[in-house]
This record gives structure tokens, sequence and C-alpha cells, in this order.
């Protein structure tokens, strides 16, 4: 073969040219040898035997002009030469070397993320046979799934025959006490059979023994790997040590494997009770989960669990008759989440990657037409095409790897600034660059800067004398640029139009009015445990007390407690029945939320009918509630809500009516709400104090008040509740401002490619420009002339762009609040804001034509 | 005046080579251009600056292949050996030239 066998020289360069010459020496000999036996003189012989071979320098190298060792030789001064060439253009080098480093950074990096955050496998074993377990009601025609019971996810994993394990967790955060200062971690309360559902063994230690599992039983945890290795020194004795949770002590009895990050990242998990009244009760929710025997599909377990569910419909009429339950792959739930946030990251990056690509290769085309000239002197100079395409090839390759290189960089530098932008971003620690990505980006925008670098040598044929090149009259209108710079233009309004939309709704959603007002409101928490007293009156008691002291403080004008922040995504929904109306086979869903009376008017939710309900002030709990407009407009028709009675624990008498308020996310249209008038739900409610003065949290005057009422405790978790609600939403925040990233750089790439296509144009065109000036145009003519047809190209764009935004900005119609996909505001600004911009782009090259001394103009040429 | 070019004809080299070395076991460079300007009786001469670059190019296409040996005169010199893949190419190159000739001859005679 061919390519072998020159591959093969390339490896004994040296061996084939010593042969080549020994081989012409014999030849010359011989032809030597031969006139001399026809009786010529010796040196008469050798000389004529020379002479007639020829030169055997030029001889030998064309024999070995096949050779890989020249061709390689040849490359390294090629590259040599490019690099100088480029070099004396640092204004196109630098352009295109940047845009490369954005379209491989860029992407790079937000793949790297989304790869990180979004698609690696769920971190545990088999993660396919990991489902979700709900059920689904049917009430007038509407079917709703919810989480179920924790006495039925028991059933189902008791009665059922093809999982494992089915069981229920619930998480929340709480205060770590185990320190000086209290923390907060997240600690999930797990049924049985957890770590048999997830399929990780503890790394240390063991599960929880069904004793744990009860109540009375014994308090203890299992740690992260996490919690281990930053709080407790990775000490290897830990098991049977103590964490406090609220000063309770739990017992250490195993610590999870690094990575057990289920249900997400949590620091402790506790058993649940499985005789407590709120596990044995079939209305209250928990979350369900389970691990499905190995080959066992989707259906088989659905069939499986209907025939256990009809099974127990029998034996509970009443809770379980209407009841069907649902069986979702896991992860289908994890990424149903963040779907929408991957799809349109996914899009805009590949966005920005096509304009970038086509930036390149506008700018090598541009450059390719300005050195026909260079190149048709070349060719009447002797150069060959091959040498040509070798060289111009190589410029190419040498740019496209300059870029790559700076993409590298930019990529992990701005890996680094995106943890950097979102601390709180989950699993953003586990971003790494991924090298297949980066590959693929380095190969694909490679490809692109050689094959347009590569274009000037196919036009070469064109130019067969040298007259050509002097007075280069290449088409002025050049339509491949025009059209490269349009689609820049079209992509770049898409992107703009995306980033405007979402800008818009996070705009939209610091405006939202959530119905209560989070502005000059903190949050804490204050030390307490179950265990304080015997008598949970005095908790109560205490909680009532601290409250009254600190609405007495003059710089507080009203403070409150609560189970659940408002305005944080999650929530308890449970079913509630109103005792007037009796059995009317409806059922009716209404979100729990355990407040002290004084709630609605530190949050500023208006009383609207009825008035506040009274505190209780014991441990018999909830005696009034108040429902919200949703809850009475829904579910209580026709009849005025006050003064009838909810069943839940006991007959609650509805007091008042209350407006409606986003409390279980302020993206989340308000809900029915059961607000149960108790301030002590449990020993360490939220604390939430509204101050009197608007601005600045009198925090300190607080931690002076309760010093007085209670030396011992402490104040803690203190933070305002709009930075609590701000957090929640910082992942949005960062899709918004990657998302506007991008499309400022696409702006400003489309701009450079209007930019350089005009500026060519006008290069072309110096010398007529100069010669109408000469002539007595108007120089406000020569620039509307060069204008004009950029103007159109830009215009024509825009519109295509606006018809392309209208389906990128589909797929944002679920990430947007309060904002049409089509929101005319927006897409007029973007519209506005990129005509403004490119303009000025065009404007430029052309001024330039139009102020450049005639006379200085056709001298130059 | 007519120019006499007694040249081999670009294009013919290769033919001459392969036909030379099919019709011999080996032969070195030297060898085939006096071979070829024998059996034409010196119409044709084989330029040697073109021949050596063939010959190399002719090797890579795997038409020959090459060693080092010794002649009658005891002195080291490269033969050039026909292949199997030379004998196909002999052949086509072959019936091109009749073909060619074949033309041009009738050309000649009749136009």
């Amino acid at each position: 073969m061919s390519w072998l066998r020159r591959l093969s020289n390339t490896f004994r360069t040296r061996r084939l040219s010593s042969d080549i010459d020994r081989e012409i020496a014999f030849h010359v000999a011989e032809r030597a040898a031969h006139l001399l036996r026809q009786g010529v003189s010796e040196d008469e012989a050798r000389r004529r035997a020379r002479l007639q071979f020829g030169n055997p320098l030029a001889q030998r190298e064309r024999a070995r002009d096949v050779d890989v060792a020249e061709w390689l030789d040849a490359l390294l001064r090629s590259v040599r030469h490019a690099c100088r060439g480029l070099a004396r253009t640092p204004g196109f080098t630098a352009t295109v070397v940047l845009t490369l480093a954005v379209g491989i950074g860029a992407n790079t990096a937000v793949f790297s993320v989304i790869d990180a955050v979004l698609l690696r496998e769920l971190p545990f074993p088999d993660p396919d046979r990991l489902v979700r377990l709900t059920q689904q009601t049917e009430a007038q025609g509407e079917t709703s799934e919810t989480n179920t019971a924790a006495v039925r996810l028991d059933e189902w994993s008791r009665l059922s025959s093809t999982f494992v394990a089915i069981t229920h967790f619930v998480w929340e955060d709480v205060s770590d006490t185990t320190g000086e200062t209290p923390q907060s971690v997240r600690r999930a309360t797990v049924g049985p059979g957890f770590l048999e559902v997830v399929g990780l063994p503890p790394a240390l230690g063991r599960g929880f023994t069904d004793a744990e599992h009860r109540l009375g039983g014994p308090d203890v945890a299992l740690i992260s790997d996490q919690y281990w290795r930053n709080r407790l020194g990775a000490d290897r004795q830990v098991l049977g040590r103590a964490i406090r949770m609220a000063n309770r002590p739990y017992t250490i009895v195993g610590v999870l494997p690094p990575g057990f990050t289920f249900p997400a990242d949590v620091d402790w998990w506790v058993p649940q009770y499985l005789d407590a009244p709120w596990t044995r009760s079939r209305q209250f929710r928990y979350e369900g989960v389970g691990r499905l025997e190995r080959g066992v599909s989707l259906e088989q377990a659905m069939a499986d669990l209907e025939r256990v569910q009809a099974q127990l419909a029998r034996q509970f009429p009443e809770t379980d008759r209407d009841l069907r339950p649902r069986v979702t792959p896991l992860k289908d739930v994890y990424v149903r989440d963040v779907r929408a946030s991957l799809w349109l990251l996914f899009g805009s990056v590949s966005l920005l990657l096509l304009i970038a690509c086509t930036n390149i290769a506008a700018l090598l085309l541009t450059r390719g037409a300005q050195r026909q000239q260079e190149l048709a002197i070349r060719q009447a100079l002797g150069s060959s095409r091959r040498t040509l395409a070798l060289h111009l090839l190589t410029e190419s390759t040498v740019l496209a790897v300059a870029g790559a290189a700076a993409g590298l960089v930019l990529a992990v530098a701005m890996a680094a600034g995106l943890k950097a932008l979102a601390p709180t971003f989950p699993r953003l620690d586990t971003v790494t660059l991924s090298g297949p990505v980066l590959i693929y980006l380095a190969v694909v925008t490679t490809a692109v800067a050689v094959l347009s670098g590569l274009v000037p040598a196919f036009r070469i044929t064109k130019l067969h004398t040298l007259r050509t090149g002097t007075h280069a009259r290449a088409t002025p209108r050049q339509p491949l640029h025009w059209w490269l710079v349009g689609v820049q233009v079209a992509l770049s309004v898409t992107l703009l139009a995306g980033a405007g939309l979402l800008v818009r709704s996070l705009d939209r959603l610091s405006r939202v009015d959530a119905g209560f007002d989070a502005a000059g409101v903190v949050t804490f928490r204050i030390t307490g445990s179950f265990g304080e007293e015997r008598d949970y009156t005095r908790i109560v008691q205490r909680i009532n007390r601290t409250l009254d002291e600190l609405a007495a403080l003059p710089q507080i004008e009203a403070a409150a407690t609560t189970l659940a922040l408002p305005g944080l995504p999650g929530g308890v929904a449970s079913e509630v029945d109103v005792l007037e109306l009796g059995d009317d086979g409806k059922a009716r869903s209404a979100e729990l939320r355990v407040v002290s009376p004084g709630y609605f008017d530190t949050m500023q939710i208006p009383i609207l009918e009825g008035e506040l309900c009274r505190r209780p002030e014991d441990a018999r709990g909830v005696t009034e509630v108040m429902v919200n407009r949703a809850f009475a407009g829904r579910y209580i028709r026709g009849r005025a809500a006050v003064g009838l009675h909810l069943a839940a624990t006991s007959p609650d008498r509805i007091a008042g009516v209350v407006g409606d308020a986003r409390e279980i996310g302020i993206d989340r249209d308000p809900v029915p709400t059961v607000y149960q008038c108790f301030s002590a739900g449990t020993p360490i409610p939220w604390f939430l104090a509204r101050s009197a003065a608007r601005r600045g949290v009198p925090i300190e005057d607080i931690r002076r008040t309760l010093r007085n009422v209670d030396p011992q405790r402490s104040v803690y978790d203190v933070m305002p509740l709009d930075e609590r609600i701000g957090g929640v939403y910082a992942p949005t925040r960062v899709r918004t401002i990657l998302l506007s990233l991008f499309a400022i750089t696409a702006l400003l790439l489309a701009c450079l490619g209007v930019y350089g296509a005009l500026s060519y144009v006008v290069s072309l065109r110096q010398r007529e420009a100069g010669l109408r000036l000469a002539l007595g145009a108007s120089r406000l003519g020569i620039i509307r002339q060069f204008c004009s047809h950029a103007l159109r190209v830009i215009g024509a764009a825009c519109v295509f762009g606006l018809l392309l935004s209208a389906a990128f900005t589909r797929a944002l119609s679920g990430m947007l609040f309060g904002v049409s996909p089509l929101d005319p505001l927006t897409l007029s600004g973007v519209v506005a804001l990129v005509l403004a911009v490119a303009s000025i782009a065009a404007l430029l090259p052309s001024a330039r034509a139009a102020f450049a001394e005639p006379a200085q103009v056709l001298r130059g040429e | 005046m007519p120019q006499r070019r007694n040249d081999v004809l670009q294009g013919t080299l290769a033919l001459l080579v392969l036909k030379t070395l099919a019709s011999t076991s080996r032969m070195h460079g030297y060898a085939i251009t006096t071979h070829i300007q024998q059996i034409s009786h010196d119409l044709l001469r084989v330029e040697e600056g073109s021949l050596y670059p063939a010959l190399h190019r002719m090797e890579q296409q795997g038409w020959l292949r090459s060693e080092w040996g010794l002649t009658d005169t005891n002195r080291e010199a490269r033969f050039y050996a026909i292949t199997a893949r030379g004998r196909r190419q002999l052949a086509a190159e072959e019936e091109t030239w009749e073909k060619l000739t074949e033309g041009v001859a009738r050309v000649l005679r009749y136009a």
C-alpha cells in the first residue's frame, strides 16, 4: 500500500536518501564505464555521464518528492510561515481565536455543568429499578396525583410481590445543636427498608432496626459521609457517639457512603415511627419510593399494586375506595423539574456555537477574498495549487488549534465562575470538564475553520492571470457573506428574545404580589426541644411569652411563629372535611399551615371576613382556624365560611377568611389553605418578626429581649425572609444570567460579523468611493450606499429571528412567570436593541470610507 | 523544421519499464535504459532524469519491488522486478497504447 510505504519512509529517511545516492552513483559509474569502453578518456567519460544524468541533487529531490519526510519539513516551514502571516494581522487573528474560544469554552463549560447536575445517572445501584409511588384519585372527573399515606405504602410493601421494598420519607432543615453554635442541617425521616430501596449499605455501622421504627424506641441517626468528614473529622470511632438535634441526643448507628444523596443533600437520617398517629393516618401523605424486583416491568408492578389496593379498598372503603396506585420511574421525577432548563441551555449554547462557527467562516472567507491577489502572485511565481492549498490549510489549522487552546482555558474559568455564581446549586461541586464534549466541540469548530479557510484555495482556479488579482473586482454584494451575517443576526435575536423573556419573568417574580410582604421580616429559631418540659403546655406558654415580649419591642411591628416559612417551595397538602357540609363526595385538598395568630399581621395578609382566630394557651392545640379565600371560594360555595367547622383531629372552627397568599412558592398560584392557629406546632417553630423600620433588622434587640425571657436559650438561623426566598430561586437566576450572557455574546459576535462583512465590502470599493467623493458625491450618500444593503440584511434577519424566537421561546413557556412567550414588549425591545447595535457596527466602516481623503485613497491603490 | 524527439514520450515510460521488466527476472536502472535503447535501435532514449523518479513512483504504487544486489561485475546495484499488480498494469497500458496507435495510424492513413 502506497501510504503505508510512505509512512514507513518517514522512519527511514536517511537510509532512503543514501539509497538514492548510491543508486544514482551506480548509474553514473556504469555509464562512465560504458563510455570508457567506447574509448573516451576517463575524465571525459565521467563528465559526460554526469552531464547526461543531469543535476544529481534535483534528480534526487524529484525521486523523493513523494517522501513524507520532505512533506513534514514543508509542513513545518508552512506552519512558521502561517504564524508569521497571522502575526501580521493581529486584529483578525485575535478575533478568530476569541470567537473560537467562546464557541468552545462556553459550550464546554455549560455542557459540563449540565452533565454534572442533570444528566449523570442517579448515583445508586440499578437506578432503573427505583420508582416513585403515588396515589391517584378521581373526583368529579378530575384526576389528581398526590403522595400517599405512610401506612398505605407500608401495606403495599408487605402485600405486593414485585418490590424489593417500598418506603417513605420526608425531609426538612433542622438545627444541629451538637456544637457550640447551632447549625442548619438537612434531616430526612425515613420509613423501614429505606437502605434496601436505595440499594446502598452503610459504609460504617448499620441501618435502623424495627424497634427504632417504633414510638419510644431509641433515638438513633445515620449520618452522611460529608457530615462525618466535615463535622466529625472522619472519626472511625464515631458509632455510638451522639449528635444533638434541638438539644435531644441521637446516637449515631451508621455512616452512609459518599454520594448517598437521597432524597436530597441530606446530612442526617432518622427513623420514622410506624405506630405514630401521623403514620397510621390514611390521609397524611408522604413521599413514597420503592425498588422493583429484578426483571419486573412497570406494568407488572402496577398490576401487582392494583391487586393489593383492591384488597385495601375492601378493607378500608372510606379512605381507599377511589384510590389507584401510580408507579413512576424515579429518574423521570428528577429530570422532570430540570428538563426544561436542560433544553433551554442546550438550545442556547448550540445557537451560540452556530453563531461562532458562522462568524469564523465569514471572517476566514473575507480574509481569503482579500488575499486572492497574494495567492495569484504566488501562483504566477510558480507555487503549485497544492502548495497554496497546503499553506491555507496550515493557516486555518494554526488558528483552530490556538482557538481550541484558548477555549479550554475559558472553559475552566467559566466552570469556576459558575460555581462561584451559584454556590447553592445542587451537585455543582461535582462539575468536571467533560472531555468528550470538549473534543467534540474542538472538532466541530476546527472543521469549520479549516473548511472555510480552504475556500480561497478552491477559488484560485478562477485566477488565471495576475491581472485578475491586482484589480480584484469581486462582486461587492458578496452574497455568501451576507447570508452568514444574516444568520448570525437572526440567531442573536432569538437568543436575546429568550434571555429577555427570562429577565422579564425574574423581574415579574420579584414584583409579584405574593399576598404577603416579605420585606422587613426576619426569620430565626430559638433553641428548644420536646424533651425540655414534661408538660407540653409549658412549651406553649414559653413560646407565647416569647411572642408577647417580641411584640412589645418598639422596633418590632409584629411577631409570629410558623411551622413552614411562607414563599418557599414545599407544603403539606391534606384532605379536609367540612363538618356542616357532610359527606358530599367531594375531595377537599388543602395546604395546612400551623401558625400563631400574629402571622397574618406579621406577613400583612388581610383578614377579609370574620375575625382573627384566638391563640390556644395550652397543649390541647388547635381550636380555631383561618382559611384563605381560595379555600372558601372553591370548597364552601354559597354559604359563609365563618363559623363552619373542619374535621381534622378535633372540630376546628373557621374564625375568619384571609387573603390568598403564595405560601408554597412565590411562583405558584395560591392554593386553598387552612391556617391552624397554634403558636407551638413544634418546640422549635420558625419565628417571624416584622421590623418597624422597614429596613434593617433589629436582631440584636431581639437577642437582648430573649435573654431576659430565658437566658438558657439562643437565637440561631437568623436570616431575612426575602433572602431565604431569593436563595430558593437562585437556580432560576443562574439560568437567566447564563442565557443573558450567551445572548449578549451572540449579539457581539453578530455585530462583529456585520462589521467584518461591511469592512470587506468597503475595502473592495474604497477606490470607487474615493472617486465619487472626488467627483462631488456627498459623504452622506456614500454612507447610505454602503449601509443600505447591510441594513436590509439586518432587518430581514430580525424578522426571521422573530419567527425563530416563536419556536424557541415555546420551550421557555414552563419557565416564564407572568410573561407570555410572545411578549410584544420584550420582542420589540430586542429588535430595537439589535437594530441599534448592528447599525452602529455597519456605520463604522461606512463612515471610514466616507471620511477618507479621496486623494489619498486614489493614490493608495 | 520538424524537431526530432527520441526522448520517451511522457506517459509511456511506465509502459516501457514494465514491459522491459516483464521479460526478465530483475534489472537495475542503468540496464533498463540501455535495454530500451537497444531494443528500440536507439529510436527511444530514456532520459535518466525521469527514470529514477518514475521507478520510485512505480514502486510506491506496488507495480515494482526493488532490492539491492550484485551485478555481474560484482558491484552493488538496486535491482527492480515486476510484481503481479505491475503485470496487470502492464496489460492495461498495452491495451491503451494499442488503441492509441491504431487510432493515430488510422488518422494518418485516411484523414
